[in-house]
């Protein structure tokens, strides 16, 4: 087993890293940048090591670097970043130390996600209609052919990154020549590449992915469905297990689809494959993330299995040691995503210093993040501040516990989506699980929120508006004296 | 007393509430002319409002500084607060000053100095948290300064632009 890991993220994901290495005894090594000297994963590692250059956490060379300095045996990607990089787990194995995931052919093979699409498809599976190649910023022209062929609506997605960056649902193609653009730059920023491949779309469909488990000796096994239907701006908010709506002969079939698509793909570690369910319940396999993914507590909460000790084992070369039947998938678990940003203001974002951080208690009730009472939120990464799940016995009564957990998660300091998160549980159609991925479309922010003692609320405005008056430092509301910010909005994603 | 009409998601509200003291920990208002009593840290303190309990009823909130809104167990509420013994002259939003909404890097600006503009016209691309943001005209008019470029990182409240 390994005897120092470096861990090559930050955020909730370098966090929940760092706890099982210390689980298993490993040693840690924690990578910061300037604005993340005061991130928890800092403090939770054995070591920490700056990063001054100027791609951060992107940076390859520098990594492999630190790692070598350090002298650890492995590195662990976590998720966005160099997660899927394959010149990333190549220049790792060049330098003998392991990378965590897949191994660089591998990666490089799915990372070509065309290509990956391709073999799929000739092995029989459904795929999406798709472009046969990416296109680049100055192929306008091209993609703009590639879309009157392919037809509306279409994705727009990213050719080397992940869903949220780059991933434009376009519905009419006059948005296309925008979105595009937008999306151009977006993938740049996010993935350093530009280039963009459309495929077809499926409204209304639902996005489930099913999590598989393999080592390098070909066990392969899958731990259930996720749902992550319910996004916004294409980054999902809400996933669950089981996937409500699904039959079990569906369950079956689509589980049973996601090892043979993971077999014939090589896939090994813990790697997702992602379906879109159409109206008609048919399955289309669009992609594989190879990688742990944001909302995999979800299926841990239902096996038991912690699925970060598992990918530091299968890169140790230790055998899967189950088989399918060893899997016991039990109950729900439901996972919400909670944002530093303002949903009732376009979804800016909001960084800032935290002031107030509660979590939750009780039961089977997990909270993952990287931010405590008086850290800074910043401005420079991405606005997940945590994730909370909560797991039980059958959907009612998970559903029950996630909208208590919610509702007792105390933040201030930084505007958050937890309103807006406790809309979406509140709606009926979620409630009956038989929402699908335009959800988000419907007017939850305009939805009153569930009654509460309004008089007592107006007790409390009323107290509010004295102090700061009393203070003499609110006689003007910030808001009021520019008009900035009811003026920006959030790009479409 | 001062008198406030503070209206909840639609809902309206007199509170009759006296000079606060900071030194105590309760009040007692009037509510549509009855008594209500009130619990909290520190009545006439500085910080922002955490909790309070009503009658016997406790709350933890999260109130917006500017008062439009407030975060309690039940959600997010909508609120407006008006002072009904003075006249709160309201500056009038827009004052043509364009400055930056959030902290962050200037992807792209999409105008230039002298450009006429209509209201809600994009001018530029203002990258945080991982996100492009949209920065738009607060009015119609032609840009008379113009201080951001791409590349260019602005801190929050930076002076981007002006529309006269």
């Amino acid at each position: 087993m390994f005897q120092k890991i470096l861990i090559a993220n930050r955020g909730e994901i370098a966090v929940r890293v760092i706890r099982t290495c210390r689980d298993m005894g490993i040693r840690t090594v924690a990578l910061y940048d300037d604005s993340d000297l005061g991130s928890l994963h800092v403090r939770l590692a054995d070591e920490c090591v700056r990063l001054a250059s100027g791609a951060l956490y992107r940076d390859v060379a520098t990594i492999v670097q630190i790692a070598r300095d350090c002298g650890a045996d492995a590195v662990h990607p976590g998720y966005g970043f160099l997660s899927e990089h394959a010149e990333f787990a190549h220049a790792c194995e060049d330098a003998g130390i392991t990378f965590i995931g897949p191994d660089s052919a591998t990666l490089a093979a799915v990372r070509n996600k065309i290509g990956t699409l391709e073999n799929v498809s000739a092995a029989g599976f459904a795929v999406p209609r798709h472009s046969a190649r990416p296109y680049g910023e100055s192929e306008t022209a091209a993609l703009m052919d590639a879309a009157e062929t392919l037809g509306y609506p279409l994705v727009i997605k990213s050719y080397s990154g992940g869903r949220s960056h780059g991933t434009r649902l376009v519905r009419e193609p006059e948005h296309l020549a925008p979105l595009a653009q937008h999306a151009h730059s977006a993938a740049l920023t996010a993935f350093g590449d530009d280039r963009l491949y459309i495929e077809e779309a499926f409204l209304p469909g639902r996005y489930v992915e099913v999590q598989v488990l393999g080592d390098r000796h070909g066990a392969l096994v899958h731990l259930g469905e996720r749902d992550g239907s319910i996004q916004h701006n294409h980054r999902k908010i809400i996933e669950e297990s089981p996937a409500p709506g699904l039959s079990d002969a569906q369950r079956d079939e689509l589980c049973g689809q996601a090892v043979a698509i993971a077999r014939l793909l090589g896939c090994h570690s813990v790697c997702t494959i992602e379906f879109v369910i159409d109206d008609q319940g048919r399955f289309v396999f669009t992609e594989v993330k190879a990688r742990i993914q944001v909302e995999h507590p979800v299926t841990e909460m239902r096996t038991g299995i912690d699925l970060v000790r598992e990918q530091i084992r299968l890169a140790a070369g230790e055998p899967l040691g189950r088989t399918q039947d060893d899997i016991i998938l039990k109950g729900c678990a439901i996972q919400a995503r909670i944002n530093a940003e303002d949903p009732w203001n376009h979804y800016l974002p909001s960084p800032g210093r935290l002031r107030r951080f509660r979590f939750p208690g009780g039961p089977n009730v997990r909270v993952d993040t990287y931010a405590y009472g008086g850290c800074d939120i910043p401005v420079r990464y991405d606005p997940l501040l945590a994730k909370i799940v909560a797991w039980d016995v059958d959907r009612v009564a998970c559903l029950g516990r996630l909208r208590r957990a919610i509702a007792d998660f105390a933040i201030s300091g930084v505007q958050t989506n937890l309103p807006l998160i406790q809309r979406i549980l509140d709606d009926p159609d979620f409630a009956a699980g038989t929402y699908d991925s335009e959800f988000t479309r419907r007017q939850l922010l305009n939805t009153l929120a569930s009654s509460g003692n309004l008089r007592d609320l107006a007790v409390a405005a009323a107290l509010a508006y004295a102090r700061r008056s009393a203070d003499g430092n609110g006689a003007l509301p910030e808001r009021a004296s520019s008009g900035w910010h009811r003026e920006s909005r959030r790009l479409p994603q | 007393m001062n008198r406030l009409s503070v209206t909840i998601d639609g809902h309206v509200f007199t509170v009759e509430i006296p000079p606060l003291n900071r030194a105590t920990n309760e009040v007692s208002m009037i509510v549509d002319g009855q008594e209500v009593h009130v619990l909290m840290p520190e009545v006439g303190g500085p910080e922002p409002l955490d909790w309070i309990i009503v009658n016997g009823r406790p709350y933890e909130l999260v109130i917006d500084r500017d008062l439009h809104w407030m975060r309690a167990r039940s959600g997010l509420h909508q609120v407006e607060v008006r002072d009904l013994d003075a006249t709160v002259a309201r500056p009038a939003s827009g004052d043509g000053r364009v400055k930056a909404p959030i902290p962050g890097l200037i992807t792209r600006v999409l105008v230039a100095a002298g450009d006429h503009v209509e209201a809600g016209q994009p001018l530029l691309v203002l990258e945080a948290m991982k996100m492009e943001n949209e920065v738009r005209a607060p009015r119609t008019g032609t840009i008379t300064h113009l201080s951001a470029a791409a590349g260019q990182s602005v801190t929050l409240g930076a002076l981007l632009a002006e529309i006269e």
